[in-house]
């Protein structure tokens, strides 16, 4: 069954149409909420708490909108309005490096059989995922929705409420903090780790 | 060279596949013909494949489980709820037509048919309609105590 029958069979009041919801999205909801609070059981308690939201409020969708985009506006402004009671300081200021997503990272599907590439696959993934989430969360969000969500660059500025431009130039500015910071701390190496190597 | 510079505005963008078709267009031109911002793009886009190809986490195994459990259990709640709110409101219209009727009734069994045009309100008739108001008032703030705890509670839970 196609996403626009199960949001309309939820807005008839169907449970079981929630379910199928929650199952289809559950890997991209959690990674994105993951990426804004940087807590497993932070994100896995605010993924619940989208669910119960959108439940709830799900008649006041407007079906001709993008689902997506309201899923995860749900789910950010939970994450904004959690991070500003717990951890205020967080939504403007860049992390320090804690090495807490080495737990995410441990997870790592690998595609390559060999085990020198799956360490180096793995070494990178690190690093790019460590730079990611050092930067602030109005760029950290930006870079989730388009890297990992795929999202058009509409469907970001309609998320996060903000012009087309502003998405464009947080963007820019996220993959040059993103790339000076992985040049600092392995300058004199290459920073991508051996694909860049392969690929050139 | 003023359009190199702009041009590496851009490279970020074009690994983010953010740039609109003419600019794309440009971009492309100017970096066939420029080893610099080829390079440069290169590693925009080494860059911008190493975020696509980030591996995705995995949540609790029950977490859909344990979500739908919880937002069903929510639902059910705020059905209940509401079917609680529409049964009282039925029932407090009920009640009041019942106590606006019940005076004429009762004044029309006790004094006959012409008790209802004497406009005089005598003693008796005070004392019932003060005491009804009063019953009323005080039920009325109960049912008001009694709604702000149930949201309280909800609240916590």
């Amino acid at each position: 069954m196609g996403l626009e029958a199960d949001v309309a069979q939820l807005r008839r009041g169907d449970l079981d149409a929630l379910s199928t919801l929650i199952s289809r999205y559950q890997n991209r909801l959690y990674r994105f909420l993951l990426r804004l609070v940087r807590d497993r059981c932070e994100a896995e308690d605010l993924f619940q708490q989208t669910w119960i939201h959108v439940a709830e409020k799900i008649r006041r969708f407007d079906p001709s909108r993008n689902f997506d985009a309201w899923l995860f506006t749900v789910a950010r402004n939970l994450a904004i309005d959690h991070l500003r009671r717990v951890r205020p300081a967080s939504l403007d200021q860049p992390i320090s490096e804690d090495g807490s997503q080495d737990t995410a990272l441990d997870r790592l599907v690998a595609h390559d059989p060999a085990p020198l590439d799956r360490i180096l696959e793995k070494e990178r993934a690190s690093r790019v995922g460590t730079a990611l989430d050092e930067l602030p969360f109005a760029y950290r969000e930006v870079m989730t929705l388009r890297f990992e969500e795929e999202m058009k660059i509409e469907e970001i500025a309609q998320v996060l409420g903000i012009p087309l431009s502003t998405v464009k130039s947080r963007l820019r500015r996220s993959l040059e903090q993103m790339r000076n910071s992985l040049e600092t701390r392995y300058a004199g190496e290459n920073w991508l780790g051996a694909r860049r190597g392969t690929s050139q | 060279m003023k359009d190199h510079n702009k041009i590496r505005e851009l490279l970020a963008l074009a690994a983010a596949d953010a740039l609109l078709p003419n600019e794309s267009e440009m971009l492309m031109q100017h970096v066939r013909m420029c080893p610099q911002c080829s390079a440069e793009m290169e590693q925009w886009q080494h860059l911008s494949r190493s975020l696509r190809q980030l591996p995705t986490p995995q949540p609790s195994p029950d977490l859909v489980q344990r979500t739908c459990a919880r937002a069903e259990a929510r639902i059910i709640d705020e059905r209940e709820h509401a079917w609680n709110r529409r049964v009282m409101i039925s029932l407090v219209l009920f009640a009041w037509a019942l106590t606006l009727t019940s005076w004429p009734i009762v004044r029309l069994v006790s004094g006959g048919l012409l008790s209802l045009l004497d406009p005089r309100l005598s003693q008796s008739w005070l004392g019932f309609a003060g005491f009804t108001s009063l019953v009323w008032l005080t039920g009325g703030i109960a049912a008001i105590l009694l709604a702000r705890h149930q949201r309280r509670e909800r609240s916590l839970a």
